[in-house]
């Protein structure tokens, strides 16, 4: 069983703000001082093709494809020592994340994967956490005339079908397709496993790829449907935050209950 | 009025059968984007028995409300809602199609876009109108920057995050034309299969509809403190929520979750416990009237965007908050 995860390399999302540079000369936002890191549901993704693999063993055959201007192998080497087989990295400047919309970077993986051969089940974050878009699965699997099933928190392969829990605002469906299909993961799905030191060693020597857009015959940004206007600065709400205090913590949770009470806040 | 803008506002319905807040904020959004174009305003109610959802809609202040009345559009499936969905926008033939960012819209709105041959911008908390175009806002890089896009193709696509709008209000009108539109989906095609649905028991209120919201973040240490926000959360008749962590670890269940991948609320009061305030937080939340903050770091972001704050300790500080309000609220 061939199954591919898409994972995106995106600069660290729990960095603080000021380390998202904004230059508006490039329509660019350049990280400061953090690292590239692999996007958040990406690892859940990878997580739920490693759950398949704990059940099915050397069956299974865990590719990861990333896209992107230039891919670290150190961050997407972490995808191969929690339990990847194979990276396929492919690079350049046509793919820079700033260039290329949803819809063009989905096209780019289904031509990344149709010339991999061989899958049968696609697994997908629910979005970047860099441009925070979540449609690249959807896009996919209709672009290779699939199956897609959304949110999910639990992928487990049934034969020839794929089970999976999937989410809904008061509680979750279970739902079974044919393979092959994509699935998109949710943060439910569970995190990312760490590598012990002999896996991070042992993958060093796994086999990575290396394809740029000629490889994959890939026409770049000319596919796009949205265009990026500009980058800024949010505003943040401002509080006139006005701290309440006691003698003792006790008291300053009382004085707090009382004077809201006053201002008619509740 | 230009028959070629026109704006259609996808109006979900909740398990109650009634069109969800945020659909209502759509279309005070779509009818702001219609007057800008001159065009018309249209809304779309798929489900089934859509009598009294159809009834309060037409009288929000839209041109026209399209119906799609069928037993299998009852409950959400992507292979019935997809094709009765796009029914509508054929007969409709929209510029702008609008619909609130939900679970339900993360899966219709991308493909949709698909079939449809058009981009989509997802999480949309605004747009501006000027005579290039009409760009539309929304959150990037984790909440630390926004972006404005605008679109190559038509129609263009957008869902738009709760708390972006006021909800339209049902006028005393005579309400809008509603047409029954008819679609013929069969049950046998899908290619997805629901073998069962789990619904949780929902105890207290809501989070979308409670006017207090208690919310937990790591600083409650466990499970246990949870318990003691729920106690505190049952004395103000408030609904528990929490940030990412307490999610992930367990200590909650996931529809508590709060922020940019949670839920997007704007009650009066947030109360946030152990809550550190990182942006992706603060997406979902900073839309509250009033914020209080008990954080034992006096240098906690959260004390940036609260109105109240308590520096401490919150094992200490929220028994003896609850105690009083037992005893001056009535
Ligand atoms: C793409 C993406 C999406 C995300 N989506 C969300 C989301 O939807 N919602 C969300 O919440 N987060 C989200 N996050 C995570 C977010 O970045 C933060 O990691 C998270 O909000 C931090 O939660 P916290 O404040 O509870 O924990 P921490 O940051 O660990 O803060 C804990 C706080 O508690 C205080 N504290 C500790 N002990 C005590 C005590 N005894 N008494 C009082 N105070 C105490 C500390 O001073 C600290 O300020 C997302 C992240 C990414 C990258
Ligand atoms: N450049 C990329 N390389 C690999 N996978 C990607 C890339 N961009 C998006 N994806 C996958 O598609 C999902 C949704 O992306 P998006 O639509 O950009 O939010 C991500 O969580 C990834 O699994």
């Amino acid at each position: 069983m061939n199954i591919i995860v898409c994972i995106k390399q995106v600069p660290d999302p729990e960095g603080p703000q000021e380390c998202f540079l904004i230059k508006p000369e490039t329509m660019r936002v350049e990280p400061r001082g953090i690292p590239p890191v692999l996007s958040l549901f990406d690892e859940n993704a990878l997580e739920a093709a490693l759950r398949i693999k704990d059940v099915y063993k050397d069956e299974v055959k865990i590719t990861v494809v990333s896209i992107g201007k230039k891919i670290s192998n150190a961050v997407l080497q972490k995808a191969l020592a929690v339990g990847a087989d194979e990276l396929v990295k492919v690079e350049g400047e046509t793919f820079d994340s700033a260039c290329l919309d949803s819809f063009a970077t989905a096209t780019a993986i289904v031509a990344s994967i149709r010339k991999l051969g061989a899958y049968d089940l696609i697994l997908a974050g629910r979005q970047s956490a860099d441009c925070n878009a979540g449609q690249v699965g959807i896009f996919l699997a209709g672009l290779l005339g699939i199956p897609a099933v959304t949110l999910a928190r639990k992928v487990v392969v049934q034969g020839a079908h794929v089970v999976v829990e999937r989410l809904l605002s008061s509680g979750y469906e279970k739902v079974r397709t044919l393979l092959p299909a994509v699935v998109i993961v949710s943060n439910e799905a569970g995190e990312m496993r760490y590598p012990t030191m002999i896996q991070r060693m042992e993958a060093k020597k796994k086999p990575v790829k290396t394809w740029d857009a000629q490889d994959i015959g890939f026409e770049g940004a000319t596919l796009n449907r949205l265009v990026l206007r500009r980058f800024f600065a949010p505003e943040m709400r401002q509080g006139q935050c006005r701290l309440i205090d006691g003698e003792t913590l006790a008291e300053a949770g009382r004085n707090l209950a009382q004077r809201l009470r006053r201002d008619g806040v509740i | 009025m230009n028959r070629d803008s026109a704006v259609l506002v996808f109006l979900e319905l909740g398990s109650d059968n009634a069109v969800l807040p945020v659909s209502l904020e759509c279309i005070t959004a779509g009818r702001k984007l219609a007057d800008a174009l001159q065009g018309w305003l249209f809304g779309l109610i798929m489900g089934s028995s859509v009598g009294g959802a159809a009834d309060h809609a037409r009288h929000c202040g839209l041109d026209r409300l399209y119906t799609l009345d069928c037993p299998l559009l009852g409950v959400y499936h992507p292979e019935t809602y997809c094709p009765a969905f796009l029914r509508a926008c054929d007969e409709t033939n929209p510029h702008f199609i609008l619909m609130g960012d939900t679970l339900a819209s993360a899966d219709l709105a991308p493909r949709a876009a698909f079939a449809l041959d058009t981009g989509l911008i997802t999480d949309c908390v605004g747009f501006e109108a000027d005579r290039s175009g009409v760009c539309f806002i929304k959150p990037v890089y984790s909440s630390n920057v926004m972006a404005a896009y605008t679109m190559k193709t038509k129609p263009y696509l957008v869902t738009i995050r709760s708390g972006t709008e006021d909800p339209a209000q049902r006028q005393h009108d005579k309400g809008a034309e509603v047409v029954a539109l008819a679609v013929e989906i069969g049950e046998s095609t899908l290619m997805v299969e629901v073998l069962e649905r789990v619904l949780d028991e929902q105890e207290g209120p809501r989070l979308t509809s409670s006017s207090i919201i208690v919310s937990g973040g790591r600083g409650v240490g466990g499970p246990e403190g949870f318990a003691v926000l729920r106690e505190l959360a049952r004395v103000l008749n408030a609904a528990v929520g929490a940030s990412r962590p307490p999610v992930d670890l367990g200590w909650v269940p996931p529809k508590a979750q709060v922020g940019q991948t949670g839920e997007k609320v704007g009650p009066s009061v947030y109360v946030a416990i152990g809550i550190s305030g990182a942006t992706q937080h603060l997406a979902g939340m900073s839309a509250s009237r009033t914020i209080v903050a008990i954080n034992k770091d006096p240098a906690a972001n959260i004390f940036k965007v609260a109105d109240y704050g308590v520096v401490g300790n919150q094992e200490q500080v929220v028994p003896a908050f609850t105690e009083v309000l037992k005893e001056i609220l009535p």
